[in-house]
């Protein structure tokens, strides 16, 4: 068995285990399985890729299976490692391991302790899949494998109807996403006759693919990816997963599987490098959901709701940088945000967790000095999601600034414009949480005061090592080790002499958004009151989160129910095939009413029969020969 | 000569001795017609040259069968309506029905000529008649016994079954 | 009309008669002895074709038929007199218990 098999297969067999036998086992077995073969799996994943390195990174492609063969083509079920998958299995090993780690003391305690593990463990299987399958087939198995996880603990307290409704929402709106990436998947197959991506990378460098138009397969896989990456119009469900346990929000909605769709596009760039129209959709559709997210996080009081928003909007960030071809930095972005994204949901726990299950930040002050392990980590993580200089977030951003305006591929001025404003309002919101829930007077009752306390090691642990990994994990450059897989587009020469201003100016929001958020909500935060007052239907309509929900509510949801009720169960179901059924077994019921007359029990009566079948027998025989 | 006129007499009163039976309102009646129709049956076996046929025909139908029904109609209560009622309510249909399977079979039978006849009344001598039994045939034969045998049993398991009601 | 033609017409008629008594008489007697009246239709023929053939497998066949005769009529009687104990009946169209 190959390395790569066995990365993928560790977690699965941490499923199996956890899922079989964790319950009667107890905890200690289930913390060893659980943490221990994801972290397995990270040690064999980085020393496959020290590997990988020595040799100067080529491309190892590991077959493990023929799926299926017609002809000659063939699926394969095949794993890919290079650069790309290594930075991908490394996030998704590392971060998953660490958040792993901070589980055991999460979710101490709770009656589905083995249950939880086991399907954290089968995310991961299925998230190694996605990001390791050298074929589309393999990455979709995958991508829908997290999609079951995912619902899996978006619902893991599933006695809440509001939480098994959110994992359900989550599962169906992947689903319309799915529908667009197996159009994609079918449209490549038919022309191609191969879903391996590196294959297809290579037919459309190649040139022009006969009968296959490059903007349509890669809009409806970038379909795939909206649902996957909750972008604008399938963001919805993002928010609401929020009702699962806070790491999971930190793995699956914040670090990995949202990313999805961003290494998805960034994986078949050879596409989109060929489709300038699909380039500009994604472009277009990621920096209205990191406006429009944003806005929506300011005014968020849930701060895991806020953290929610500030991943759609980052993730939005990501597909601006792949609408202007700089898939580099895309992945620079996803892997930054990893840490300091998952730094802050573990924070938002650890906060949750201390609070005793409070998650209204309106509740929430002060608590900087009570648990000053999160607040230092917390802080660390809001300043690099901010884009504060030397933090992670600072460089990521900025190169998406920058190819936003200068990329040759689709950078434009009004492009930029919306993300600066979105980088600015995101220091804000950021900011905004971070003072209304660690600075200024105690707010909480003085019961809830009393109970307040700093997490166990185990998580604290977690925060401190995501913390410094948000603070120096910028230095490592991601786009310049991408560069031989996925090349940076070239500048606009007439924007090159504004790379320092805008630097400067990356820095200088950071600054506005942090001095806005501490002038606002300094003391008892009455300036905020008062802005509110002042625009409250603006407020309103962010609040209610622009009404999206309630529009596909009324504009899908209820049409579809009123045709489900009435078309569908009315007159497909009760009429058509009810009454079709219902009409058979009554035909079958007179006619044997009718048959039934013919047995009335006189001898006689048969004997007469019979006589008539004597006569048309002999008849039929002597008329036939 | 005289020998083919008594075939067709003997033959049209065993169909009158049939027709007769039909219409008899008493089952004594209808026995008695049965009787003569089968008296006459046997007569045209007779002058058919298989003699074996026709006494085992007096013999068996008329001396046990036809005597076992007519000592059962003297054992019934004649006030029964099934003795005053001649007719189901099936008459006209099952005359129709007969008619039209006698039609069927007359049409069948409409250009069949004979034989030529090859039979000498020898081959039909109570000898000859036992030889094929006994050679040919003597697991049929003893079979038959087993039948009837089985037939004795049946009959008094019927008559213990039947006798529910009155003891 | 030839003579082996005639006798088979009278067995067809001897048969159908039988028939029409099973189906129109009232009185189960009469109808077991409209089945006598068939198989003596039936004997008949066989008859006349082992007189025209010369050979007796049709009389040994006809024999058979008695010992079938014999036995149906040994069962028959005993049942007729067992219904007509319980019913009071022999009335065939009072039996209709098997109905549809």
């Amino acid at each position: 068995m190959g390395a790569l098999t066995l990365i993928v297969l560790l977690p699965l067999l941490g499923f199996l285990l956890n899922g079989l036998l964790g319950g009667r086992l107890g905890r200690t077995f289930v913390n060893v399985v659980g943490c221990g073969l994801p972290l397995l799996a990270f040690v064999v994943a980085a020393l496959t890729v020290r590997d990988l390195a020595a040799a100067g990174y080529p491309a190892v492609i590991e077959t493990v299976y023929t799926w299926a063969a017609f002809g000659d083509r063939s699926f394969e079920i095949a794993f890919l490692l290079d650069r790309l998958s290594a930075v991908m299995v490394l996030i998704v090993t590392g971060v998953g391991t660490l958040i792993h780690l901070y589980s055991t003391g999460y979710m101490k305690g709770d009656p589905g302790y083995a249950r939880y593990f086991a399907y954290l463990n089968l995310f991961l299987f299925f998230m190694l899949l996605l990001v390791l399958g050298r074929s589309l087939l393999v990455l979709f198995v995958g991508w829908e494998g997290v999609g079951l996880a995912s619902y899996l603990l978006i619902g893991f307290w599933f006695s809440d109807p509001e939480k098994s409704a959110a994992g359900k929402k989550a599962f169906i709106t992947n689903r319309i996403g799915d529908a667009g990436f197996l159009l994609g998947m079918f449209l490549l197959w038919q022309a191609l006759g191969t879903l391996d991506m590196d294959a297809i990378n290579a037919a459309f460098a190649a040139g022009p693919v006969p009968g296959l138009s490059a903007a349509l397969v890669g809009i409806l896989l970038f379909v795939g990816a909206t649902g996957k990456s909750a972008q604008i119009p399938l963001h919805v469900w993002l928010p609401d997963a929020m009702a699962g346990p806070t790491p999971v929000s930190a793995l699956i909605h914040a670090a990995t599987m949202v990313t999805a769709g961003v290494y998805l596009v960034a994986r078949l760039s050879g596409v989109y490098l060929v489709a300038p129209e699909a380039s500009a959709v994604i472009a277009t559709i990621g920096v209205l959901t990191a406006f429009f997210a944003a806005t929506i996080a300011v005014v968020q009081t849930d701060i895991k709701k806020v953290l929610a928003y500030s991943t759609v909007s980052q993730l939005g960030f990501m597909f601006v940088a792949l609408g202007v071809g700089a898939y580099g930095v895309a992945v620079f972005h996803l892997y930054t945000h990893a840490f300091f994204k998952a730094c802050l949901f573990l924070g938002a726990g650890s906060v949750i967790h201390a609070l005793g299950g409070e998650q209204d930040i309106r509740r929430m002050s002060g608590l900087a000095r009570r648990i000053p392990v999160t607040f230092a980590t917390f802080a660390v993580a809001t300043a690099a999601i901010a884009g504060l200089p030397p933090l992670a977030g600072f460089f990521s951003k900025d190169e998406i600034l920058w190819y936003a305006l200068a990329s040759e591929r689709g950078g434009s001025t009004l492009l930029f414009a919306t993300a600066a404003l979105t980088a600015l309002m995101t220091a804000f919101y950021m900011f905004r949480l971070l003072w209304r829930v660690f600075m200024g007077a105690s707010r909480m009752s003085h019961e809830v005061e009393h109970h307040v306390h700093e997490s166990p090691p185990s998580m604290t642990g977690v925060l401190v090592v995501l913390a410094v990994l948000s603070a120096v994990g910028g230095f490592f450059s991601i786009p310049h080790f991408l560069e031989p897989v996925l090349p940076l587009p070239t500048i606009d020469p007439a924007m090159e002499h504004f790379h320092v201003p805008l630097l400067v100016l990356s820095v200088a929001l950071g600054l506005t958004g942090l001095a806005l958020a501490a002038w606002l909500y300094a003391g008892d935060a009455s300036r905020a009151a008062r802005l509110e007052a002042r625009f409250a239907g603006l407020h309103r309509l962010l609040t209610g989160k622009y009404y999206v929900d309630e529009f596909y509510e009324a504009a899908i949801g209820r049409p579809l129910e009123w045709l489900s009720r009435r078309v569908f169960l009315g007159l497909g179901d009760r009429i058509l095939l009810d009454g079709t059924l219902h009409g058979l077994a009554g035909l079958a019921r007179r006619a044997a009413g009718g048959f039934a007359r013919i047995q009335t029990g006189s001898l006689q009566a048969y004997v007469l029969l019979g006589l008539a079948g004597l006569v048309l027998l002999l008849t039929w025989s002597l008329g036939n020969g | 000569m005289i020998e083919t006129a008594l075939t067709y007499f003997f033959t049209v009163a065993a169909v009158l001795g049939g027709m007769l039976m039909l219409v008899a309102r008493h089952p004594m009646r209808a026995a008695l017609a049965l009787v003569c129709s089968m008296l006459s049956l046997a007569g045209v076996y007779a002058m058919l040259g298989v003699h074996v046929i026709a006494v085992f025909q007096v013999l068996i139908y008329v001396g046990a069968v036809m005597i076992f029904m007519v000592y059962t109609i003297m054992l019934l209560d004649v006030r029964d309506p099934s003795f005053t009622r001649r007719w189901s309510g099936l008459l006209v249909p099952g005359v129709l029905g007969a008619g039209a399977l006698s039609a069927v079979i007359a049409w069948a039978l409409r250009d069949a000529g004979d034989a030529p006849a090859s039979a000498s009344t020898e081959a039909f001598g109570v000898q000859s008649f036992a030889v094929t039994f006994l050679e040919e045939y003597w697991l049929y034969f003893e079979l038959s016994s087993v039948l009837l045998v089985a037939a004795v049993i049946a009959a008094i398991a019927a008559l213990r079954a039947g006798g529910g009601r009155d003891g | 009309m030839a003579e082996q033609q005639f006798l088979l017409a009278a067995s067809a008629v001897l048969f159908s008669l039988g028939l029409l008594g099973v189906i129109i008489r009232r009185n189960a007697l009469v109808m077991l002895m409209s089945m006598e009246l068939m198989l003596n239709g039936v004997n008949l023929s066989l008859v006349t074709f082992a007189s025209a053939a010369g050979s007796t497998e049709a009389a040994v066949l006809v024999f058979l038929v008695f010992v079938v005769a014999a036995a149906e009529i040994a069962i028959a009687i005993p049942i007729v007199l067992a219904l007509a104990r319980r019913r009071g009946t022999l009335d065939a169209g009072s039996w209709t218990e098997l109905k549809g």
